[in-house]
Parts: structure tokens; sequence; C-alpha cells
């Protein structure tokens, strides 16, 4: 429903699965001329109600020896909400912290892969990466207390098989470091969706219990019916890879599917909800594409 | 010798920086009730709800009050039942005396379920309260006042309505009595009652019906006065329909316009904005309008026709367009499980009023107010809700109770999101 153009400042970098990707590649960023023109551009272009918003992605902004200009050219280019993608170590000092805020970063993304220090750690390749990331998002809040601005922290959540079965504490560790929103994005094709769902759907649970909403990304609506307005694409669109039964479905076209592998060992188990006519037609009114008596 | 005067306490438990308005009438009217004079004490205690029940009872006792008058909504009405419980085991000769939007509709159950409460007003309660005033100085017999639920013996009886207040300006102003203390941003005026809609969830016109007008005379000087109230920068209206006419709405905004040229602001004036056009939007700013609040509570067209509203989305987009063109923000509320919607209208509404950018989206979720349409028919329409208040909606036939949570968490993310803009 609030939607960010991503502009990302490089390439590399990023807090991913080890295990899953390997070693992340060297950050390289982009030039800042180049990065002030696409900002403007992007600003400029937007036609998004309510905004223009933009997001800061890529490797690590704060690693930009030009941060400072790329968030002015935003702010004069008269973006509404800025984000920044960060894993808020660089917020550990204050000074960075208030800053940022002062400039008018009011959105802060952070990425979690584990719920511990032991699994975060060991899946990002950064012994004390969570520590930092605590620590830093901890500032933060207290300069956003200082400061009197209205700021809004969300976490992203990668989910592969290494840590599925951590999810509700990550999402209990999200909440703790003041999170409002949570994302939990499938990212490892060879994940098993049927039974990551369960953990998925458990940190939906942890999330709702304390006042925090989460947010399924890459799992179609046949496997968590219980929990379809997590995964009902109602606040933006997904996309994803679709089995081939997902052409019978009514749902097809709202639908994010889910990131089938090759192998297409999902095929098995994805069958369209019994309620699919039903749940078709409230999520598209919910999505305007629809009138209210479709 | 002189008799003792009765000692009145009356109390409120408000939201943090309110006072009573309630309060304030049915004080200066029995203030101003000749039958009375000399014979009632009053003393108002304004304070807030969120306050330890027992250290308001504290503040009550102290004041060893004869009758205790207090003001019920469903925000306060578990801490008054609290207050009550306490003050009648500990000064059981004290009349206590309940009314307000909660109470006064369910007066015999609220009677039947509080022993400790000697009787509920019902409606319209300046003169009810004073004609009770007058019964209790002259030894009892409170069942031959109208418009009251009360004890008679064991038994509860409900004595005639009454009807409503002919003539509204025969309420002194408790603004110009002095009786309420003018806070800024925390003030309010209002300048009519009754409310021109029959919104199924909403008990704003109190089922008084027709629009009863308190004189241009009597709203000019109680405007003055808060204007010119010390430290008074803000304050606002409670008319559920500010633009109710639009002469209406001409005349009001000449009486602010001095006013405002001053510096004087207005916040949440509730407005119906399908109404609102650049000429109406410019009398609000030249009014000192900051911002307005209004719905449109859905969008979903079974709920839109349960609760009796219109809605009309373009007329409701050009609204909020005119009043952004004249710098005044808009609040758009939303209303969460309302009989007819399912938790994807409640979605489409959220979404529908982003794409506004009004400045404010707010979401509640509903409460099944006693005297409303939906209380009366929550059984017909699936609506679970929780009989004890604040009454809110446990679930409906469209929505479960999880999906109703999950909405109210999904919308507060949201709602935090489109605020953190620069």
């Amino acid at each position: 429903m609030i939607d960010f153009i991503d502009v990302a400042v490089g390439t590399g970098g990023g807090v991913a699965c080890e295990r899953c990707h390997g070693s992340a590649m060297p950050a390289e960023y982009m030039a800042t001329s180049e990065l002030l023109g696409l900002i403007t551009r992007a600003v400029a272009d937007s036609r998004t109600v309510p905004g223009p918003n933009l997001a800061l992605t890529g490797p690590e902004p704060f690693g930009h020896p030009d941060l400072p200009s790329l968030v002015a050219a935003a702010v004069d280019a008269g973006v509404s909400r800025l984000r920044i993608d960060t894993d808020a170590s660089a917020l550990r000092s204050q000074d960075n912290a208030a800053g940022v805020l002062a400039a008018g970063v009011r959105h802060f993304r952070f990425s979690l892969l584990g719920g511990s220090a032991g699994l975060h750690d060991v899946l990002a390749g950064a012994p004390g990466a969570l520590d930092a990331t605590l620590t830093g998002l901890d500032v933060l809040r207290g300069e956003v207390r200082a400061q009197g601005v209205t700021s809004c922290l969300s976490a992203l959540v990668p989910i592969c098989r290494h840590n599925l079965h951590d999810l509700p504490a990550i999402a209990a560790v999200a909440v703790e470091a003041g999170a409002n929103a949570v994302l939990l994005r499938v990212d490892d094709p060879g994940c098993d969706l049927a039974a990551a769902v369960p953990w998925m759907t458990a940190a939906c649970d942890t999330g709702v219990v304390n006042g925090v909403w989460a947010e399924i990304e890459g799992v179609p609506f046949c496997l968590a019916p219980d929990h379809a307005l997590h995964v009902s694409d109602v606040l933006r669109a997904r996309s994803g890879a679709k089995a081939p039964a997902c052409r019978d479905c009514r749902l097809d076209e709202l639908c994010g599917g889910g990131p089938v592998d090759a192998s297409g060992d999902l095929l098995a188990v994805l069958a369209p909800p019994a309620r699919a006519g039903d749940l078709a037609g409230a999520v598209s009114r919910a999505r305007g594409s629809v009138g209210h008596d479709a | 010798m002189p008799e003792t005067p009765l000692r009145c306490a009356m109390l409120a438990l408000n939201s943090v920086g309110y006072r009573s308005l309630a309060l304030g009438y049915l004080r200066a009217y029995a203030e101003s009730d000749r039958k009375l004079a000399g014979r009632v004490a009053f003393q108002t205690l304004d304070l807030e709800v969120g306050l330890d029940p027992w250290w308001v009872a504290w503040r009550v006792l102290g004041l060893e009050p004869d009758v205790l008058g207090i003001s019920v909504t469903c925000w306060n009405a578990r801490a008054v039942y609290d207050v009550c419980r306490l003050v009648g085991a500990v000064r059981p000769e004290c009349a206590i005396v309940l009314g307000g939007p909660e109470v006064g509709p369910i007066a015999a159950e609220v009677l039947a379920g509080h022993p400790e409460v000697h009787a509920v007003v019902r409606g319209e309660g300046e003169v009810t309260f004073a004609e009770l005033l007058r019964a209790i100085c002259a030894g009892g017999k409170a069942w031959r006042v109208d418009g009251l639920c009360v004890r008679k013996g064991q038994e509860i009886v409900s004595t005639p309505d009454r009807g409503l207040i002919e003539d509204l300006d025969s309420i002194p102003s408790p603004h110009l009595a002095g009786l309420i203390e003018a806070l800024d941003g925390g003030a309010y005026l209002e300048t009519y009652r009754g409310c021109p809609h029959r919104c199924a969830y909403c008990f704003e016109g109190k089922g008084y019906g027709r629009i009863r007008s308190f004189s241009d005379a009597r709203i000019a000087a109680e405007i003055d006065a808060l204007a010119g109230a010390p430290h008074v920068g803000s304050f606002s209206f409670i008319d559920p329909v500010f633009n109710l006419t639009p002469e209406r709405l001409r005349t009001l905004c000449g009486m602010l316009v001095p006013h405002a040229a001053a510096g004087l602001r207005l916040h949440t004036i509730e407005v119906d904005i399908e109404r609102i056009d650049d000429e109406s939007a410019g009398l609000l700013r030249d009014a000192g309008v900051a911002s307005v609040e209004t719905g449109p509570q859905t969008v979903g067209k079974a709920a839109l026709e349960t609760c009796h509203r219109p809605f009309h989305a373009d007329r409701f987009a050009r609204g909020v367009e005119a009043l952004r063109g004249a710098g005044i923000s808009c609040e758009c509320d939303l209303i969460v499980g309302i009989p007819g919607d399912d938790a994807y209208d409640f979605l489409a509404g959220l979404r529908l009023c982003l794409s506004l950018d009004p400045g404010v989206v707010q979401s509640s979720t509903l409460h099944v107010l006693p005297g409303t349409e939906l209380w009366e028919r929550a059984a017909e329409l699936g609506l679970e809700f929780d009989r004890e208040p604040p009454h809110e909606v446990i679930a409906t036939s469209g929505v479960t109770f999880r999906d109703l949570r999950r909405a109210e968490v999904l919308a507060s993310a949201v709602q935090r999101a489109y605020r953190a803009r620069l």
C-alpha cells in the first residue's frame, strides 16, 4: 500500500545466507554523480500515491562515501518517505543515527537471518553481526525518541532451509528490536515450502500477538489457507515462479506463487484452496482491481 | 439554623488533556436552578481515565459526598464501576447517580448489575439531574423524576421518558460560567445536539433525532471566551458534522475568522467530506481549521448498506483534494469489524484512503455501543461482541476473531509507515 522505489547504491555486499549463496561479493559502490541522477529521476518520475517514496538498497548504504549527498538529493527532489536498507551496524555511532534522522530518513529496513547470534552470525558469515545490528537499532531508537520524530523499522527475513526452523525466534527478535513490520521472504528455491509454512505461520502469529505485522512473500495461498491475510498480496505485488497447477486456480492472477524448483517437488502439495473463488474476489476488491460486485 | 447543603461530587474520567463538557453542563444547569440555590454544594473532579480507581475513590471519599454524579462512556465505564463499588462500600449513604451514553440506553441492566448505583439518568441529563437533586433535597422519591431508572425499594423502576430540551440556551454555558478549565488543545465547544445521519454503529446523535442548535449569540460568546482564554491557541468542536449546512458553515466560520487572524487554530473538526468543495475548504482555512476528521469508516458495499451510510468515492476524493489544496490535514477514519465487511473490504478502505494521501489515516475496531442499531441487531447480524465496556467486536459473520486481530495489527503497521514521512 506504501510502495518504495528501490535505488541500489552499488553491487555486492548485503546480508544473505552464506550457505545458500556463498560468500558475498565485495561491495562495489556506484559513482555519486550517477546515483544522484538516478535518485532525482526516480523521484521525479514517481506517480506513486502516497509518495514519492525511495529506498536506498544494495550493498550497505552507510558504506557509500557520499551517503549524505544521496539523502540530500532525495530530499531536495521532494521525496516523501526515504528508507535505508542497512545492517544497522553503522548506527551504533550516535552521530550517524542522529545525522541520518536529521537529514530526513524515517524508514529503516534491517535483515535477520537467525533469532540468535549463533545462527545469524554463522549464516551471515560475520561474527558479531547480530549484536552490531541490535546495538545499532537501539541507538537509532534512542535518537528517534530524542528528536521526537516518527520512524518506521522493518525487518527483512530471507528464508532458506537453514533458518526456517528459527523463524518464530527471528520474529521475536525483530519485535524486540522495535520493528513494526516483518517481511518473511523465501530466498531458497530448494526450500521445502510445505515443511516451511508451519514455521512461517508461527512467525506471523508471533508478530501479531506482539502487535507487529508479518508478511510472507513467495508462498502461494494454498499452502497457508488459515493465514491468507499474511500472504494475500494486498500490500503490494509479489513475484515468484508458479507451478503448472496454478493455472487452474482462480487465484492465479493474484497469487505470487512460490519459488518452485526445477524438480517440481512442490507440485504434489499444490491444490487450489476450497474457497478460491471467494478469496479471488476479496483480494481483487482489496487491490481495487475489481468492483464490489465481482 | 440554615440547613447543611447537600454535598454533590461530580466525577468524570477523561482522556488525557481533556475536561468533561457533560459535567460542565450538568453543574451549570443545576447551579442555575433557583430551587437548588444554597441547598447543594458542588465539587467537580475532572480526572483522567488511566488513574487507579482506588485513588479516584480516595479523592471522591475525601469530599464526603451525599450525591456522586458520574459521566460514563464506554472508555471509562470499567473504571467507573470500580469506583462505584469502592465508594458504595465505604460510604453506602452516598447516592451514586450515573449518566451518559454508556449507561443511559441500558439503564435497568446497569442498575441490576451494580447494586451500589442508585439511579441512572436516561438521555439528556441536565434537567433530570437537577430535578433528582431537588428530590433528594426534599427527602427522596426519585421515582417521581422523569428520565430516570431508579431503585424503589427492591425494585428497579423506569420513570417516563423526558422530552428533549427545546431551548438549548436554557442550559447556561459552562465556558462562560467558568466551570470548565480552558486547556490549550483540550477545550471543545458544542454548537448543536443531534445528528443528521443514522449510522448503525454510532451513538453520536444519542437518539435525540432532530437537530437542535444553540443560538448564534451563545456560540459566538463561547468562541470569544475560549479564544480569549489565557494560553489557549487551539480548541475543537464536538459537533458530529461541522458543515451541517452551507449557511451554518459560513456563519460559524465568520465567527472564527477574526480569531484565526490572531493565530487561533482549530483541530479535529468532523466534516461531511463529500460536501466539501473548494469554497467550503477555503472557509475552513480562513477560520483557522488545521485538521478535520471524517470517514469513510468503510467502503464495503454491504457494510455501508447495513450502516445506512452513503459513500461516493469520487466525491470523497474531491473533498480530500479540496482540503489538501487549502492546506488542511484530513484524518480519514476506518472501522474494522463492521458487519457486512470482510477483512479485504477493510483493506480496500485502507488502500483507498492511502491513495488519497489525506494526511492521517486512522483505523479503529468496531465498538458495539449501547443504544445503537448494531447493539439491537447484533444477533441477527451475526455480530459477536464483548458485553463488557468498551464493547469491542470479537468476530463477525464475515471476519474471524483471528483475522480481526490481524487486520488491527496490519492497519497499525501501515498507519505508522504512512506517518513516518518528511
